[in-house]
């Protein structure tokens, strides 16, 4: 390798990168996180105290940096990885191996991680075709393929980074960024669209046609105010850049609220249907009673036979 | 079942309870798409159940597994406790209870997302990150061990809380007994509301296209923001609609469509990830 890091360093590393994104997705044992990418990291390089460092100073930069709605945020477990790796490796700076490796390696992982959330679509379309078919272990096996996509798009970034250093990363990530401009920045434009398939394909499962005025009221209630809320926590960061005395901060929308509105809709609903249903009722009880007369009129014919 | 096709005579046990716990906490999300999202892993976690309710190779079974393989999104610290609330229903109604579900899956999920990020997303790795981080850079592993024992309580929670949501799905379904059509409408319009809202927020698309007439510069995006912002994603939505109901249109044939055309007009610079 000639870099400091020997070769089963770089293969444990990325194994542990792998592993750490579905940690992330499934248990959230906190193994993901910066400060024990630092932690793994040091003790496989051999300097725990040097991981821990690095680790903790990583943490403090994303905190409150969380990831909402499955958007892709910033990767700071990588970039942990490698500064720890080359600085402990190589003695080079932790902020020098941030910025020469952990940047191009996170900004690969974006790519990565686009092909990785397309690729499982596919596999969401291999389960509704095994649905048909009455594949039950098919549509286990298909679900369970989503490892490979996962896995593949935080190992292979990282592994060429350990194994070959920043110059290579750097290229591929020039390569993307320039020649196949077009594909990357197309498949992130379809990768924000494809929701729209999926909300089109739920509303086909929903009586849209008899609760339509509700589809219309989520839609512009929630438009609405988080254009404002945007446009206004925008306003705020752009004082609070100008000014430093500007210290307030401003909230996202709270899609809680937006809910609760949809709740009280949902349960005004409901109590109109209870009371019509009511009144349905009671009018049969009259139909009721005219049968129970003609079921006695019945048994007079009974006796009669 | 053979008695009386509508109804399921399956009781979940707590077998059931543990397998849809361990499927949920160690696989939940590994599906996860842009199509779908968490779609096929609702699905994934209650297959055992839906095949024990419904049996093999009956078309209920086919229908409700069709259904609950649709877009599901929320929190992956409580989506237990929306299936906990499915299975106590589908347990009660079988497959007439396919519509309430779906309303119930599509109305719960957004805001069970929204409490469950802001607490497990935002909160606490704020706070046990900012302890365990100022412990790590003097040395000082305890407080990142201190991180993942909490974590380790929060999944203890996870665990728990299927149980507790499918009683009180059961004790519901018991309260409004002979109300399941006042229900699937109530549940059913806060699914529609819900998708409204989602496809505001979540359709992150914008149109980058900016005219120049002569010395003039026209963009378009705002132009529409002024007639209705978030415009693009509603239009978005209700073609991708309107395409799925033509004859011979299959979901998989529109998605090729949907990334063609995305790609396409990103290359031609008309649209863009906002």
């Amino acid at each position: 390798m000639g870099s400091g890091i020997a070769i089963w360093q770089v293969i444990i590393l990325t194994i542990y990168s792998m592993y750490q994104i579905m940690d992330e997705l499934t248990l959230q044992t906190s193994l993901s996180q910066p400060i024990w990418a630092g932690i793994i990291a040091g003790l496989v390089m051999g300097d725990l105290k040097t991981g821990l460092i690095i680790g903790g100073s990583l943490q403090l930069t994303v905190l409150g940096v969380g990831t909402f709605g499955g958007a892709s945020k910033i990767d700071a477990n990588s970039g942990t990885v490698m500064a720890t790796a080359f600085a402990i490796g190589t003695g080079m700076k932790p902020e020098v191996a941030v910025a020469a490796l952990g940047v191009p390696v996170a900004s690969l992982m974006i790519q990565t991680d686009i092909v990785a959330r397309f690729a499982n679509t596919f596999f969401q379309h291999r389960i509704d075709k095994l649905i048909d078919e009455e594949n039950y272990s098919g549509i286990e096996r298909n679900y369970l393929y989503g490892y490979l996509p996962w896995t593949l798009s935080r190992g292979i970034p990282v592994f060429l980074a350990l194994a070959f250093g920043g110059p290579f990363v750097r290229t591929a990530v020039d390569y993307m960024n320039t020649n196949l401009a077009w594909l990357s920045n197309g498949l992130a434009t379809a990768g924000a669209l494809l929701p729209a398939v999926g909300f089109a394909i739920l509303l086909r499962y929903l009586p849209v046609k008899k609760h339509w005025p509700y589809l219309i009221l989520g839609f512009v209630i929630t438009a609405m105010l988080s254009t404002i809320y945007g446009n206004v926590t925008l306003l705020g960061t752009t004082i609070a850049g100008m000014n430093a005395k500007f210290t307030t901060v401003f909230a996202n929308l709270p899609m809680l609220g937006i809910a609760l509105i949809g709740f009280a809709l949902a349960a005004m609903q409901y109590n109109r249907s209870v009371k019509e249903s009511n009144l349905v009722a009671a009018q049969p009880k009259q139909n009721a009673g005219a049968t129970d007369l003609d079921e006695q009129d019945g048994e007079i014919h009974g006796d009669e036979l | 079942m053979a008695t009386n096709s509508n109804k399921t005579n399956y009781k979940l046990t707590d077998k059931d309870f543990k397998q849809m716990n361990i499927r949920s906490l160690l696989f939940n999300q590994v599906g996860w798409n842009y199509e779908r999202m968490q779609g096929s892993g609702y699905l994934y976690l209650i297959l055992p159940q839906l095949r024990k309710m419904y049996g093999d190779h009956t078309p209920e079974l086919k229908k409700m597994m069709k259904m609950q393989n649709q877009f599901f999104n929320t929190s992956n610290f409580f989506n237990t406790i929306i299936s906990g609330i499915d299975m106590a229903i589908e347990e009660k109604e079988g497959v007439n209870s396919l519509e309430t579900v779906a309303g119930i899956k599509a109305g719960l999920m957004g805001p069970f997302a929204a409490i469950g990020d802001s607490i497990f997303a935002a909160l606490v790795p704020a706070i046990m990150g900012a302890i365990a981080a100022n412990m790590a850079v003097q040395g000082n592993v305890v407080g990142a061990i201190l991180w993942m024992l909490v974590n380790f309580v929060i999944m203890w929670f996870r665990w728990i809380q299927l149980k507790f949501a499918y009683k009180q799905g059961v004790s519901l379904v018991n309260e409004m007994q002979g109300q399941l059509n006042a229900l699937t409408d109530a549940a059913t319009l806060l699914g529609v509301y819900v998708v409204g809202a989602l496809a505001a927020t979540m359709v992150n698309t914008h149109v980058i296209f900016v005219a120049h007439l002569g010395k003039m510069t026209v963009n378009l995006q705002d132009k529409i923001d002024m007639i209705m912002p978030k415009l693009v994603p509603a239009l978005i939505v209700g073609a991708i609609y309107w395409m799925l109901g033509r004859k011979r249109m299959t979901s998989t044939k529109a998605i090729f469509i949907v990334i063609i055309v995305a790609v396409v007009l990103s290359a031609l610079g008309i649209i863009g990830k906002a």
